[in-house]
């Protein structure tokens, strides 16, 4: 059931401006996770839910962050300062999920060069560019459906970081859903013991 | 597999007498599920503990009498929703970007 995606397509998103104002304003939270639970970040389940993150973030930053080595320091984007940072970078990014699979790429000329972190399904997840995650099952996405995830708390390159309050402006991670899934049956075995009660359930997370 | 089979297979690696007399397998088996079940919900709250420890420890090095508490009343009072889980991953992969973090927050 696992099916390990593999980092196949480079999309690369040259109007990433556009692309951000329209996921951003379209998208909002618009799909809910399931009960399937998916593991933690380090537990890759069988069913890979490819999110293609693209980071797109309209606001420009007053210098270009990979050039801004003396702004180490700086961090944050406040909604009102409009920098357009320009990260143009889509790299497909499986996700693991047991419900869904989603590749996620991310807008940004290099790779594993910028991080994010996202809130899918109230759980959080730092997601690279190209690279496969797991999560829980998103309500309504069909195999080879493109998500929009807006609710990116956190955006990090090498020299800057977003930190959103709680949400960072404009920033949005699109994603591929690859594939949807159970997750291997766990047994959940109830026993009291001397008082003859014994339950076997078997159970598979979405 | 007859039933019988499958319950020695799951103990058939289990030590001594716990694998090989019938009985033993079975009670075995039982305690071994029921731990699963009750460790399934330690682990959250073991990597929670895990996740705390090391914050605190790498948060103690920014400054005097700056600690993990601060940090977290700092967090929600700024109105992050970072999650412990994702800042022990930051501090341990990026360790300026959470640097730059604690910045901000204490301003």
């Amino acid at each position: 059931m696992a099916s390990s995606a593999t980092f196949s397509t480079l999309v690369l998103s040259s109007s990433f401006a556009t692309q951000c104002n329209v996921a951003n304003r379209h998208h909002q939270s618009c799909f809910l996770s399931s009960p399937p639970k998916i593991p933690i970040f380090s537990i890759p389940k069988p069913v890979s839910l490819k999110l293609t993150s693209l980071l797109s973030k309209t606001p420009t930053f007053f210098t270009i962050p990979k050039s801004s080595e003396s702004d180490a320091a700086v961090v944050d984007v406040e909604p009102d300062n409009v920098e357009p940072e320009p990260e143009p970078e889509a790299a497909p990014e499986p996700e693991p999920e047991p419900a869904s699979v989603v590749e996620a790429s991310k807008e940004e000329p290099k790779r594993e060069e910028i991080f994010a972190v996202v809130m899918i399904g109230g759980r959080q997840y730092i997601v690279f560019p190209g690279r496969y995650l797991y999560t829980q099952r998103l309500k309504g996405a069909n195999v080879n459906d493109k998500i929009v995830l807006n609710k990116v708390l956190l955006v990090g390159t090498k020299t800057t970081t977003y930190i959103g309050k709680p949400v960072v402006t404009n920033a949005a991670v699109h994603a591929v859903v690859e594939e949807q899934g159970l997750n291997p049956k766990v047994v959940v075995f109830k026993y009291k013991k001397k008082k003859n009660y014994r339950r076997n359930i078997g159970h598979r997370q979405v | 597999l007859v039933d019988v089979e499958k319950n020695s297979l799951f103990a058939s690696s289990f030590r001594g007498a716990h694998s090989r007399l019938t009985r033993t397998i079975t009670q075995q088996r039982i305690r071994a599920l029921v731990s699963a079940h009750q460790d399934r919900d330690m682990k959250k709250r073991d990597f929670c503990h895990l996740w705390i420890t090391r914050i605190n420890a790498i948060i103690r090095g920014v400054g005097v009498s700056y600690s993990y508490s601060r940090l977290i009343r700092n967090l929600y009072n700024k109105q992050l929703l970072l999650n412990h889980k994702i800042l022990a991953q930051i501090i341990i992969s990026n360790r300026n970007c959470l640097y730059m973090i604690s910045n901000e927050i204490r301003k």
